[in-house]
């Protein structure tokens, strides 16, 4: 009983973990720029489909380090692209209602998803993990895969990156003024047009880095572009909007209420994380951490 | 200045008669194939106009409008495979399954949560609604329920079958003409214009006495109502109910044929399913173009033409006329 237990913990870190990946990205955007950014799990997407092409055309048995590697490069490349949004489409929508913005990202999420569906075809595709992380652990009697810790260590690794640079370097620290007040930072001669860019490019960054890493957690379809922005959705409106500690929080919370109410009940997987997420929205509305940068 | 208001009863009457004469000859001229997808079509006008009263009327965004479509056809596809009562109470049913789900929503929702907050809210119950159905085994499951058949049509005095699919067409458009009127008579009326008092400022509404939650909790019932009673009928159109009508995807297509056709317009949301209907027919066979087309053609219109295809037509309009007039 007990080591079942763990074990759906331990499953539910990794979940936890794998889409707080995702989400943190996301409500760093919603917290300096309010962009809800729907097509943050299509750009997450096609930074899998990257280091897939990278694999097919280098063989599939990469190192630990060039799986890495190719990874920070899906980063790279698919923050680039944040750029050309930022450029094209999020700077002229400034000064639009909010409702607006988020059908422009939900159509640049169709977009990807049809590039993707058109590059690499409609069918599923796999990538094999590096060869040190196949295999597993006994820890005692509960059974660790290795390809889960690696998803546990980089998730905790992105949120204490993230919160080091947003609170002890200074480019976070003005990316907190802009958050907080941005026409106040301009006054003292912040350039709020390039933090913007900033973070959106440190938000497409985490995208891709993102889908690089976790590519060899599941099945490439043109579906995990929406599959991961419903979770990662969850995460940042149950940890409070534009707030990364809170997401991180939340991530491990709905993903432990998920485990364990399927545990209980098995004749509904995957049900309860919508349960928790109504739940969690109707009883506090704006979220675990309502504002981080407004402290 | 026609931007936010709603075409006169004239020319209400006059559209949705040209529109009516069009679909129903459609049989005379078109295979089966075509005629089916027009019956689609018009189903996805009603949905998509209940969703744009609710964004360019009320001010609401809703993001789980699937969840009225799988309310209302899985209350009919029950009501007809479990009772086997005719057509009208089932829709009567679906209508009201959706009218309370929305009402239930509304109440603890609405009052909490607005914008940006309460989009995402209502894809969360839309969402919960996909799974909770797709894992029911009285309901199927992920194969839904199959074997859906088309019941009579009782008028008191006599019963009209309706099993042909040209005969059950003919009932969808009918139907579909009566939800739109009831569409135009809520943007029209003065339960509309209240609407859009609240929409242009909530607090002074307040202040002239009117119950803004109340008339938007009013609106939403409303809008949800007519969405599950769209959904009712795609049951016994296509003979399968699945979870995949509460998919996520499906409350974005609405949103997509308003934008497109033009939101500030009655009628926008209808043109742009129409439009999107004739692309994704066009380019049913190539792999990914319709995402692309769509998401593409979706970009433009939000950054480029923001009153979608009638505003461009409006601006045409308006061009023409200022060179004659000179």
């Amino acid at each position: 009983m007990l080591f079942d237990i763990a074990t759906i913990v331990f499953n539910a870190l990794t979940w936890a973990m794998a889409t707080f990946l995702v989400a943190s990205g996301l409500t760093l955007i919603f917290g300096v720029l309010h962009i809800l950014n729907f097509s943050h799990g299509g750009f997450l997407m096609l930074g899998a489909y990257l280091l897939f092409s990278v694999t097919q055309v280098i063989g599939d048995d990469l190192s630990f380090a060039g799986y890495l590697a190719v990874s920070v490069g899906a980063g790279i490349v698919i923050a680039a692209a944040g750029l050309i949004v930022d450029l094209v489409v999020f700077r002229r929508l400034r000064n639009v209602e909010s409702a607006y913005v988020l059908i422009a990202t939900y159509a640049l999420l169709l977009l990807v998803e049809g590039l993707v569906k058109g590059i690499w075809g409609a069918g599923n595709h796999l990538v094999v993990p590096p060869e040190i992380l196949i295999g597993a652990v006994f820890v005692g009697p509960v059974l660790l895969p290795y390809y889960s810790l690696f998803v546990i260590v980089c998730g905790v690794l992105a949120f204490i990156g993230l919160e080091w640079f947003l609170f002890h370097t200074t480019p976070g620290k003005l990316v907190q003024a802009v958050a907080i007040d941005p026409w106040m930072s301009s006054l003292l001669s912040v350039n709020v047009e390039r933090v913007y860019s900033l973070t959106i490019v440190i938000g497409f960054a985490l995208a891709g880095l993102a889908g690089g890493l976790l590519a060899a957690n599941q099945g490439l379809s043109p579906q995990l572009g929406g599959i991961s922005i419903i979770q990662a959705f969850g995460a940042i409106i149950v940890g409070g909007m534009g707030s990364i500690r809170g997401a991180f929080y939340a991530a491990i919370l709905l993903g432990l209420i998920d485990a364990f109410g399927t545990a209980l009940f098995p004749a509904f997987p995957g049900i309860f994380f919508y349960v928790a997420l109504a739940g969690m929205i109707l009883v506090r509305p704006k979220g675990l951490i309502s504002s981080e940068f407004a402290r | 200045m026609n931007r936010l208001g709603s075409p006169r009863l004239s020319q209400f009457v006059a559209i949705l008669a040209g529109a009516l004469l069009i679909g129903a000859t459609l049989p005379l001229y078109a295979n089966a194939g075509i005629v089916f997808l027009a019956g689609l079509v018009a189903i996805d006008i009603v949905i998509a106009l209940a969703f744009n009263f609710l964004f360019a009327t009320v001010g609401v965004l809703s993001f789980g409008q699937a969840g009225f479509i799988l309310v209302g056809a899985y209350a009919a596809g029950v009501a007809i495979k479990f009772s086997g009562v005719s057509i009208l109470p089932t829709l009567i049913l679906a209508g009201v399954a959706s009218a309370f789900v929305a009402m239930v929503i509304g109440l603890v929702a609405l009052r909490r949560v607005s914008g940006v907050y309460f989009a995402v809210l209502t894809l969360a119950f839309a969402s919960l609604g996909f799974v909770a159905v797709s894992k029911s085994e009285f309901l199927g499951r992920e194969d839904g329920l199959t074997g859906i058949t088309r019941p009579d049509l009782e008028l008191g005095i006599a019963a009209i079958s309706l099993t042909e699919s040209v005969h059950f067409y003919y009932f969808v458009l009918a139907v579909c003409a009566v939800l739109i009127a009831v569409m135009w008579y809520s943007t029209s009326s003065q339960f509309g214009r209240t609407l859009k008092a609240i929409k242009q400022d909530a607090d002074r509404s307040a202040f002239l006495g009117i119950n803004v939650q109340g008339f938007r909790v009013a609106a939403f019932v409303l809008a949800g109502a007519v969405t599950g009673m769209a959904g009712a009928l795609l049951g016994p159109l296509t003979q399968i109910v699945t979870p995949d009508l509460g998919y996520w995807t499906q409350s974005t297509k609405p949103i997509l044929y308003a934008m497109l056709g033009g939101s500030g317009f009655f009628w926008g949301p209808a043109v742009g399913a129409v439009l999107f209907a004739v692309l994704s027919y066009a380019t049913r066979t190539l792999v990914g173009m319709t995402e692309v087309i769509t998401g593409g053609l979706l970009l433009v219109v939000v950054l480029a033409i923001p009153g979608g295809v009638l505003g461009v037509f409006q601006s045409i309009a308006r061009l023409v006329r200022r060179r004659s007039a000179r």
